[in-house]
């Protein structure tokens, strides 16, 4: 017969180690996101781009939305010595706290994929769902983000997919910038 | 009982920070923001019988702010001014030596006030003045997230939005199944009757902890623009502590909410048990229910802003079962038929009207009694 108590401290073993899966850097865990998209059989070439200040108050007004940070890491994706594509990693802002999310997309700037590399607060954390990411494949600068039209909501996260959402409308218009700068 | 619950909430979050997390990387600084949402409302209230009344109201104003510890501790604050004036009255003082304040004017509540401690997505734990999962609006209630002008009658009566107080919660989300386990100050017994709960809340003034609200929910968000969930509240309200007397009360309720391809639904339905009828004027439940359903016209008219007609049919009944019966069931029964348009320029700014008849059963010995309003807003979130 299991006692009651072991039951209760299997439940709060299992809770902790769900609460702390092992983390590698953000830089590997980004480039995990683009090798879970593309496979593993592509070469990366990382770079920390800073961003020119013409560019980025163009950008800002543009999509209406600030850069949170002064730089991104791109990277360019090889595959069989051709390129296929590129990765941005940025920031935009939850409600209390950053949220650092990655876009690759393919050589004409088309949306592959998105992922949340990193969420760290309670509110809105649903933002992470690959059903709800998977709505920004194939969009580039040219189309639409406003959430509740172009893009479906989050009810009780609001905020955060405002802000993710911009936040990709915004890397696509830089995404010109970056494959000139790799 | 409760001190065990109590104890396993905060030893299981002494646990997750005692555990070594990851190292914090250069995506992340430490910082302060503010937020916020306010309202304006124009309220137009014609009776059956009796005079109309006409009121202008900046409802409320709010401001949230925020500071970022670290990647995983974060404080939340949110700061409430309503009516747009906080004002004394009279100090009374009871024969028992109680000092009440009558006709005070607005209020000023602090309505969230906690450190977050987000170990990962599946558990994060909250301290302080926090807000219990129920419905859909008691914790996400910016007035661009709802139709109508005013909030709907059922997030006022059946769950007694904005509810908030002193206690602790324990959350996470596994593939789009939210959990959070609150354990907080419990409602103040005394105060239930025919109209429900809602006079008892607390609020976080110096509450009373000898009996603690358990409150557990579960939403599903897996599916983008949906939201469906439940929730199960129970405390044991301390009624008159001198006598010893307690009314357990249990509220349980469901909720789903789509928006998705233009289109907008509601479906909220609540219930509130009294295990002690002769403790709440012989209140034995409460019932409740709402429908909201809007679509998106704009892309038939040359205008950018989001513009959504709807219709809502609420049914509430704070006193929906009475150890009396009869007519005690029916003076609170109010059923509600609405018609209104929601325009939003952005996300974060909307603008409404709205024009109801609402139907109590029997009030002032006359049957089917209608009170028509006409309600216009302006309401922001940043």
């Amino acid at each position: 017969m299991i006692s009651s108590k072991k039951i209760g401290l299997s439940i709060l073993g299992g809770l902790l180690f769900a609460a702390f899966p092992l983390f590698a850097g953000i830089q590997q865990d980004a480039e995990a996101c683009i090798r879970g998209t593309l496979g593993e059989e592509i070469e990366l070439t990382f770079k920390k781009l800073p961003l020119d200040k013409t560019k980025r108050v163009q950008i800002e007004k543009n999509t209406r939305q600030k850069f949170f940070r002064n730089d991104v890491y791109v990277w360019k994706i090889e595959a069989d010595g051709a390129v296929t594509g590129y990765a941005i990693l940025d920031n935009v802002l939850g409600k209390a706290q950053p949220i650092t999310f990655l876009v690759v997309f393919d050589p004409m700037g088309v949306v592959v994929s998105s992922c949340i590399v990193k969420y760290r607060e309670s509110h809105g954390g649903q933002v992470k769902s690959a059903r709800w990411q998977k709505q920004f494949v194939g969009k580039s600068s040219a189309s639409g983000f406003k959430v509740g039209r172009d893009v479906d909501g989050i009810s009780g996260a609001t905020i955060s997919a405002n802000s993710v959402s911009r936040g990709i409308s915004k890397l696509c218009a830089l995404f010109p910038y970056v494959k000139k700068s790799l | 009982m409760k001190i065990k619950m109590m104890l396993a909430v905060v030893s299981g979050a002494m646990l997750c920070m005692g555990a070594n997390a990851a190292e914090e990387d250069e995506f992340f600084n430490s910082d302060t923001t503010i937020g916020g949402y306010g309202e304006l409302h124009y309220n137009m209230v014609d009776p059956e019988s009796g005079d109309s009344d006409e009121t202008l109201d900046f409802h409320r104003f709010v401001l949230f702010l925020s500071h970022g510890f670290t990647e995983s501790w974060s404080f939340q604050a949110e700061l409430e001014l309503e009516h747009n004036l906080v004002e004394s009255g009279d100090a009374v003082t009871d024969e028992d030596g109680t000092v009440t304040d009558v006709d005070g004017k607005g209020e000023l509540e602090l309505e969230q006030a906690y450190l977050d401690y987000h170990a990962s997505s599946e558990l994060g734990f909250q301290v302080g003045v926090i807000l219990p999962s129920v419905g859909l609006l008691n914790e996400n209630h910016e007035p661009p997230l709802f139709l109508s002008v005013e909030r709907p009658n059922y997030s006022k009566y059946i769950v007694p939005t904005t509810w908030f107080g002193n206690g602790a919660a324990l959350y996470g989300d596994c593939e789009g199944w939210g959990y959070r386990l609150v354990v907080m100050e419990g409602l103040d017994g005394s105060a239930f009757g025919a109209k429900g709960i809602r006079d008892g809340r607390q609020k976080g003034y110096k509450s009373d902890a000898s009996e603690l609200l358990y409150n557990a929910s579960i939403n599903y968000t897996g599916l983008p623009g949906l939201k469906a969930g439940t929730s199960v509240s129970y405390n044991n309200a301390e009624v008159d502590e001198a006598a010893g007397t307690k009314n357990a009360m249990t509220l349980t309720e469901f909720h789903v909410k789509l928006d998705k391809d233009r289109v907008h639904g509601v479906f909220e339905v609540g219930n509130v048990d009294f295990a002690k009828p002769e403790l709440s004027d012989g209140v034995e439940s409460s019932f409740g229910y709402y429908v909201d359903l809007g679509y998106d016209i704009d892309e038939m008219l040359p205008f950018d802003a989001r513009i959504t007609p709807f219709v809502r049919w609420e049914d509430i009944n704070t006193a929906s079962s009475t150890t009396a019966g009869g007519d005690s069931e029916k003076s609170e029964h109010k059923s509600t038929w609405m018609v209104g348009v929601a325009v939003l320029p952005t996300e974060q700014i909307i603008f409404k009207v709205d024009y109801s008849v609402e139907t109590t059963e029997l009030k002032g010995g006359i049957s089917d009694y209608e009170t028509t309003r006409i309600n216009l807003g302006a309401g922001y979130m940043f």
